[in-house]
Formats: C-alpha cells, structure tokens, sequence
C-alpha cells in the first residue's frame, strides 16, 4: 500500500509517497539520498542508522517511513550549518572520535540527543548514551571524550 | 585545525578523512551508485554442514517476475583460493559447509530477489562431516578434501589431505629431548580459543557492472582489491585486466575483507545481465554466517626450565580450525610460528602449527593473524611455570627474555627493541610495583589490593612479515589542475592511510596538507599483474612514498635550477617555495605550476611512480620478515566469587611503534585495540549447532559495547626506532592487541586463585572453575 507522507527533513519540509514496508533508513537513503544513516544490521542492534526523530534517538531501521508523517528528522546531513562544522563534527575530528567511521554518524546523532538533555553529562552518562551504539573499531573512549569537550566548549 | 604549513612528521596531524566520514560525505559499500535503475542481488546459501543438494523449483523461481539472471553451480563451475583453489564459486551436487553459497540471484528490486531466492526449495541428504579439530585429526575421519591434490596451487602446500592437514610448518633449533632431559621442572598445558567473527559495522557488498567489451567493474570497499582482482579472474576463468575493481574507504576489515567470499558471485551474475549495475549487500545474518569467521586455536605447550629460571626447552604445537577453506594459510601459519616461543629466546625448540580442515565456515585470519591466541597460551603457561619455580612471573620472563642481537632464525638476528620497557610501563601505569619480590604471595593472591582484585601482565611480540609476493606503490603528479594528485594502491581501512600517505608527502616536499588529493584506490591504475601489500602498509607504502617524493623533489628542483642556472644542490623546497640557498631567489610553486618560468612559457607538469617490493622473498621461514613488533599488557581486574562476574578495573597496553608519527592517531589506535580486545577476551565466540552457526546476530554474538569498556584505559606508546623502517616507524595494527587476554586471565589468577585456560573468559568459565576448585579444597580438607 503506498502512503503520501509530510515530513521535515534537516529543516526542509518534504512530502513523498512511500510504501506500507518500507522503512525509514530505506527512504532516507534509497529515496532522498541521505546516506550519513548507515545499514549496519537493520534488526535494531547497532545503532548505525540512527536518526533524531522529533528531537529523540531511533533507529531508522525500525521505524516504518509511514509513520513519520508530520514528524520533525534530523540526520547528520543536517548537523552543520552555513558552511560551518557543528561543535560536536569538529570535537570529534580534533579528538579522533572515528577511525573507519562507520558508526560516527550514529554516535554524532546519540551525542547530539544527549547534549540536547544534558548541557554538561558525565562521563558514566556519556557511556549509557552510547550503549546503543556499536563501534567495531573500539573508539569509544576517543568518541566519549570528543563529545565531553565538545560539552565543554558550548559553554 | 589543519595548519596551511607543511606537516611536521610526529606532530599531531588530524586524518584529512575525518571530516568527509563526519559530515556523512565518506562513501562505503551501500553508498555506491544508487539508482533506481539498478539490479540487487541475493545469494542462497546452504544451511547444512556436508550433504547431497538437490536444488528444486529453479525454473519457478527463474520465471518469476523480476527476475533477470540465476546462476547455480551448474551454470558457472569455478574454483578460487589465494593460495590453493579449495573453494568453489557455487557449489555443485554437494556442500562442505553451512554457509557455503549455492546459487545467486539479480532481480529488479530486493523483495524480487528475495522471494525468488523463497521459490527454490533445496532438499539435503546429510554425509559425514567433521566439526572440530579433536574430530578431523582423529583417525578415520572423513576428510573434507579428498581431492585436494587435484586443486589449482596445492603444491604451494605442505598439505596431508587425508588427515584433514592443509597446510603444516615446522621451526626446529637445538635438541628439544636434551632440553627436556636438562629440565628440573616440565609443565604441559592446553589451551583453546574459539572461533570469532571479524565482525566490521559495514557488512560485506557492493555493486558491480558488465561493460560494454565484455569486462567487469566492481566498486567493492574491499581490504585487499590487487588479491581479489586476481582470485575472482582466476575463478571466473577470465584475465585480470578484465575485472577492474574501484575502492575507498572501507567500514571496518580486521582481516574479513582481504579475500574473496561473495566478490566473485557477484561479478559472475553482473556477467549474466544486460549491463546495469548489479548491487549485493549481505545482511547482518549472511554476514555472520556466510562469508568468513576468525580461525578457533588449540594450543599444546611443553616448557621445561632449571630450577633457576633459565627455560631449556619448549615443545609447542598449534592447531588452527580454518574451516572449509585455507585461503591464508601461509602466511597465517608463518606469522603464528615465528611467534611460537613467545618473546623468549629458548635454546632448544620446536613449534608445529597446522592448519586443520573442518566442515565449518571457511576461515581468515583476524587482526593480529592469529599471534594473540598464540600468547595466550604462552603467556599464562609461562606464569604458572614461574610460580611452580617459585619465582615471580616478571623475573622469570626477565632471565628468558629475547634481546636484541639474539640470532633468532637463519636471516633474523633482533633488532633493539622496546619489549621490556613495554613490560616495565604497562605495571606501572596500573600502579603496580611488583619489583621486590615476594615468591610465595607474588603469585597467589594480591595482598596489597582488596579481595577478589587481582593484577595480571603479559608481554608479546609479532612479526612484521610483508604480504607475500606483493609491493607497494604510489603515483605522485604536480599540475596546475590538481596541485598534488596521489594514486596509490593501498586502501584505508580505519588505520588512516591516506592520512599517513598525505602526511609524508607534505612533510618530505615541504608543501601545505591542502594541495594533496588522495585518489580513491583503482585496480585500472595498475599492470593486470601488480599485486599489492594490504597489510603493514607504513613499512610497504611508507618505503614507495620516501622514494616517491625523493624523485619528485629531484625533478622539481633540477626544472627550476636548469632555468636560475644554478647548481640543484643551491636549491630547496620550503613552505611550498623553491628557494636557492646561495643566489636568495625564491619562486612559490604555484606560480611554477600556473605561469611556468624563463624562456618557456608554458607551465611545467611533474609525475613520478615509485614502487617498494621486499627483496627478501623466499621459501624459508625468515622470509619477508621484517621485524619484531613488542608490546605489553597489565591489568587490574575484580571477580565476584559467588557468580564469577568480572570487571576490568584498569587495563594498561604499551606498543613500541618505533617513531610515532602521528601520535595521537596512535593512541587512539592503540585505545581502539585495548577495546576489541576486551571484546575477544571476554564476549565472543562464534557458536554452532550441528555444524550450523547460531552467533548470527549481535545478540548471539556480543560485541563490546560503551558497557563493556575497562573502567580506566592507560595506552602507552613506546618509541625505540626500527632502524630499517621508515622513519624509525613499524607497523602496529596486528600487534597492539597482542597479551591482552593473557594478561587478563593473569590478573584472575590472582584475584581469585583459578585458571580459564579457554577463550573467550565467560563468567560462566570463571564461575565453574571456582566451584571446581572449591570442591578440590573440601576433598582435600
Ligand atoms: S541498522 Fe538500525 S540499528 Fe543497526
Ligand atoms: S569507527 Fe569503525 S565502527 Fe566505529
């Protein structure tokens, strides 16, 4: 069954037509050509696909395109503004927050949620926010304290 | 952020690629060509370990609408292997394996493909199969390959067939039976690690393309894309030139993504359709269960030392399960033997390593290429014989320990190197001072830190041995167009290649990071029989840069001193001006490259190709090693006696890069290693049932997590220059991870007093071995 759907994408309002299975990673990437969500597992296991839905952390790979009629999307295409880097892009580049970078969008997104809570998380909260979020490559802790200074700068 | 200066080597230098993956621009393997236009693929794969196939319904799937090419065995019957053609492209009447590809499917959207894929019904009858290496070395089983013989490249082989041995190798000095006979104490062990998966975040695919003349175009983000070009031509029985693969970067390899598994399936079906781009992209199940895992080891180690500590013989023998293919077996079993003894120079030795055929999924070598499980054996065996001596652990790997002079093999003797200083700094950075020995307590539990927290260290050493028969090369062209254009034949697998190869060159022409462009790596760009290195690329690739830009310097420099008239050795590069240190005349590249000089107008153009291949290529087993690679691991660890949960309360790693010429890119490398290893030690294992792997997704298969993490991490970099490597450099991806679960299972010992001689340390393992060993105690009570 295909679906008409209304949706703000990285500030930019969209309508599409859609069809009842297909996911949002799948119209993000396929349709619209934002490929910064990533496939890593489409079960909702890694967190690679991971978009802001109305401010909050989803995996796009389980939410269906259908559903995000109305709704507010925020993909890392999205996180610089006017030619310029946002804090946490560049925390990460300064900090070596990515190595094959996989999974860097997912975590800019999951810290992009968490600073949106939290101006200033620690540590232990930085960790539990990223839990969802697998890198194979085992940056976590360069990841962890590019998004802690990254905290800090916003100040 | 990025300095418009040339690059200082050993100052910081943030990956020029870093920016392009944050911002989502980086393309991996699901990235490439979308377009609607294009075909998918999907491959079936049989889910019995060895049987009789019968493949039905094939004309109901091959009709079904959308379908546009089906390929089984029948229609395409090739064989491929690096090194021993053991594999075929599809299989034909019989699987060897659960996971072995049976037929492949292009249709117009996934679902077609999909439920095409649903139309075949596939009958088995089960034959005898062997699991395990207990099963394929007992006598009278089945062999996995009688017709090994037979295969393109078996002589290649130290191979048995028919007791399921792919490939042996042997090291052999002194007189092991004199060792033992000399020996006041012998102590024999068995130790396993199982199966892993390498597991990246981008799981394997790509798309391919049928050209007009017949060949074929691959964009595959592939580890090794020179050695795939010429296994998928060997299996596709077409010529090199014929398959042009194109790369970048590439989402995670870890060694998973240097041979051929589903390439070549997809080259053979982009051949049957009408020339639009075919993509396959292999879910998170099929990547788990239809590509390769990580070998499982089985180690038997036989030391025997003095009384006073000076270890007179060892006797070790290595079983590596590589499944139903050996595609790395060489190079594999060289790199597990040259480390067989671990860091020790033993007088009287002999260390066997077999590579053993089962009917599981084929195997790769991991990261490491097998060198951490070898000391995970060695390094605890070597503890427990310390404290049978009564001696501690850090003095008797101090009297044994390798030094730099030590003739080790026939064309090796030892360079310097940082393995004690490794040893040294990784103890104190966890705040461990065992340097009074205490005999007796040094080994049994840890009075100075609280109950159930104990420390543990392991040292390791890896051969830095090149890819066999390959090379590296790099293309460097200066032009008004594109400044400082960069072809290379390496890839960047999230070591940071292109970052290292931008580094040099800014750094040895003295130009700004801003005027090199990195092109992504392209097979077309290459002879049809180049191969290339696609491991330990500083040493490969940094050689073919230092020549590289050594002409490029040469031709700029000898252009601009024929017009000044002046001798070339007056003349410089520096900030990115030719200047002559005697006449003062200064001349800013740009304006070289855009408006030329002197008489001729019309501006000049430089391009230079240097290559690096090693010499020392031969069958012995020295051969293209290069160096020893030290590293060392301590770490603090806290077990709950009642469920055996463990944590990792501080994990230290210190690596002897040589020169650290990026140094914070090598700690976070060095910090991403600590972490993986985390996760072999104490999550994964690749499980079966029946021969059937039900590890298929990151719930069956953990991988560490933000959760997982040590609570404090102490990378240290070590820096004792490898004289023969460039800039005093050495590679350090395979070993950074080299002592971490030994050095973890140390620190169990003693906090809880029990042994975990298998991996991965589960704390169910732990929690068994302290019932057992309390049942000894009250029995002995
Ligand atoms: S792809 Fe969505 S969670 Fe893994
Ligand atoms: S950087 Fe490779 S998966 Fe995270």
């Amino acid at each position: 069954m295909k679906h008409e759907i209304r949706f703000i994408i990285n500030g930019e309002s969209r309508s599409l037509t859609v069809l009842s299975q297909q996911t949002l990673l799948e119209v993000l990437r396929e349709d619209l050509g934002l490929t910064s969500p990533k496939h890593g597992c489409s079960t909702g296991e890694c967190g690679a696909c991971s978009v802001l839905l109305n401010g909050e952390v989803v995996n796009s790979c389980m939410v269906l395109a259908a559903e995000v009629d109305g709704a507010d999307i925020l993909t890392v295409e999205g996180l610089a503004t006017d030619d310029e880097l946002h804090p946490l892009q560049k925390s990460f580049i300064d900090h070596h927050g990515v190595q094959c970078g996989y999974c860097a969008s997912g975590m800019l997104i999951s810290a992009k949620a968490l600073l949106n809570r939290t101006s200033r998380p620690h540590e232990e909260e930085i960790r539990e926010a990223l839990v969802g979020n697998l890198c194979r490559c085992g940056a976590y802790a360069d990841i962890i304290k590019s998004i802690q200074v990254a905290s800090r700068a916003r100040r | 952020m990025i300095s418009r200066k040339p690059h200082v080597i050993g100052k910081p230098f943030p990956l020029i690629e870093a920016q392009r993956k944050l911002t989502g621009v980086t393309c991996y393997a699901g990235d490439e060509k979308i377009n609607p236009d294009m075909l998918h693929a999907r491959i079936l794969f049989s889910e019995r370990p060895r049987a009789r196939f019968w493949l039905r319904n094939l004309d109901a799937a091959r009709n079904h609408p959308g379908v546009v090419a089906l390929l089984t065995g029948r229609d395409v019957d090739g064989r491929m292997g690096h090194t021993v053609a053991d594999r075929k492209l599809l299989a034909v009447d019989e699987a060897l394996y659960a996971g072995q590809p049976l037929a492949v499917i292009a249709a117009e959207t996934p679902e077609i493909a999909a439920e095409a894929l649903a139309l075949i019904q596939v009958d088995y009858e089960d034959l005898p199969a062997t699991l395990s290496i207990e099963e394929s070395l007992s006598p009278g089983a089945p062999a996995v390959h009688p017709d090994f013989m037979s295969y393109r490249g078996a002589e290649k082989l130290n191979a048995e067939p028919e007791r399921n041995i792919a490939h042996a190798l042997t090291f052999v000095r002194g007189d092991v039976d004199q060792g033992f006979a000399e020996a006041d104490v012998i102590l024999e062990r068995t130790y396993t690690a199982a199966h892993l998966q390498h597991a990246p975040m981008e799981t394997h695919g790509g798309v391919a393309q049928r050209q007009p003349d017949g060949s074929v175009t691959m964009w595959m983000h592939v580890q090794a894309p020179f050695l795939q070009r010429s296994i998928i031509a060997g299996a596709l029985g077409m010529s090199p030139e014929k398959i042009r693969i194109i790369t970048g970067c590439v989402g995670g390899s870890f060694g998973g993504k240097v041979f051929v598994s589903i390439e070549a399936l997809l080259a053979a079906i982009a051949l049957h359709t009408d020339g639009r781009p075919v993509r396959l992209l292999l879910t998170r199940e099929e990547e788990f269960k239809g590509v390769f895992m990580a070998p499982a080891m089985r180690a038997h180690i036989k030391m025997g030392a003095k009384q006073d500590g000076r270890i007179t013989a060892i006797e070790a023998t290595y079983d590596w399960d590589v499944g139903a293919s050996v595609d790395a077996a060489i190079f594999h079993l060289q790199a597990v033997t040259l480390a067989g003894t671990g860091p020790y120079a033993i007088p009287n030795v002999s260390v066997r390593t077999n590579a053993v055929y089962t009917n599981l999924l084929p195997a790769a070598p991991l990261r490491g290429l097998g060198v951490a499980q070898v000391h995970w054996a060695i390094e605890q065996h070597v503890a427990e014989l310390a404290e049978i001596l009564n001696m501690t652990a850090l003095n008797l790997r101090q009297w044994n320990l390798v030094k730099g002079g030590d003739h080790l093999f026939p064309n090796f003797v030892m360079h310097a190197s940082g393995l004690e200083s490794c040893g040294v700094l990784a103890v104190d950075a966890i705040g461990w001072r065992p340097e009074t020995p205490r005999p007796a307590e040094e080994n049994a539990a840890d009075a100075s830190v609280r109950p159930g927290v104990g420390r543990g260290m392991a040292l390791g050493w890896s051969p830095i041995i090149l890819s066999d028969q390959c090379g590296s090369s790099v293309t460097i062209r200066f032009d008004r167009e594109r400044l400082c254009d960069v072809v290379v034949d390496g890839v960047d697998i999230g070591q940071g290649l292109y970052a290292f190869v931008t580094q040099v060159i800014s750094f040895e022409l003295n130009i700004p990071v801003e005027w090199i462009t990195v092109e992504p790596t392209d097979t077309a760009n290459y002879a049809p029989d180049w191969e290339a290195s696609y491991h330990n690329l500083l040493w490969s690739m940094g050689h073919a840069l230092l020549r590289a830009t050594g002409e490029m310097k040469k031709q700029i420099l000898s252009y601009v001193a024929k017009v000044w008239g002046e001798p070339i050795s007056n003349l410089d590069i520096v900030d990115g001006e030719v200047v002559s240190y005697a006449s003062r005349r200064k001349l800013p590249l740009l304006s070289l490259l855009e408006e030329g000089m002197g008489e001729e107008k019309s501006p000049p153009s430089f391009s230079v190709t240097a290559t690096y291949r090693p010499s020392n290529v031969d069958g012995s087993i020295d051969s293209l090693l290069q160096s020893f690679a030290s590293t060392a691991y301590a770490a603090e660890v806290q077990v709950n006696p009642e469920t055996g949960d463990l944590t990792i309360l501080q994990l230290a790693a210190a690596a002897d890069v040589g020169h650290a010429l990026n140094p914070e890119s090598v700690r976070a490398q060095i910090k991403g290693a600590m972490i993986q290893s985390v996760s072999f030690t104490l999550l994964e294992e690749m499980v079966f049932e029946n021969g059937v792997p039900i590890s298929t997704d990151f719930m069956k298969y953990p991988i560490a997590t933000t959760a997982d993490m040590p609570l404090q991490l102490h990378p240290i970099v070590v820096e004792v220059p490898q004289r023969s490597g460039p800039y005093g450099a050495r590679d350090l991806s395979h070993h950074v991870q080299v002592g971490a679960a030994p050095a973890i299972a140390n620190a169990i010992y003693r906090a809880v007093g029990v042994r975990i001689r298998d991996l991965p340390i589960t704390a169910q393992r732990i929690y068994d071995a302290l019932q057992e060993k309390r049942a000894r105690e009250s029995a002995v009570r």
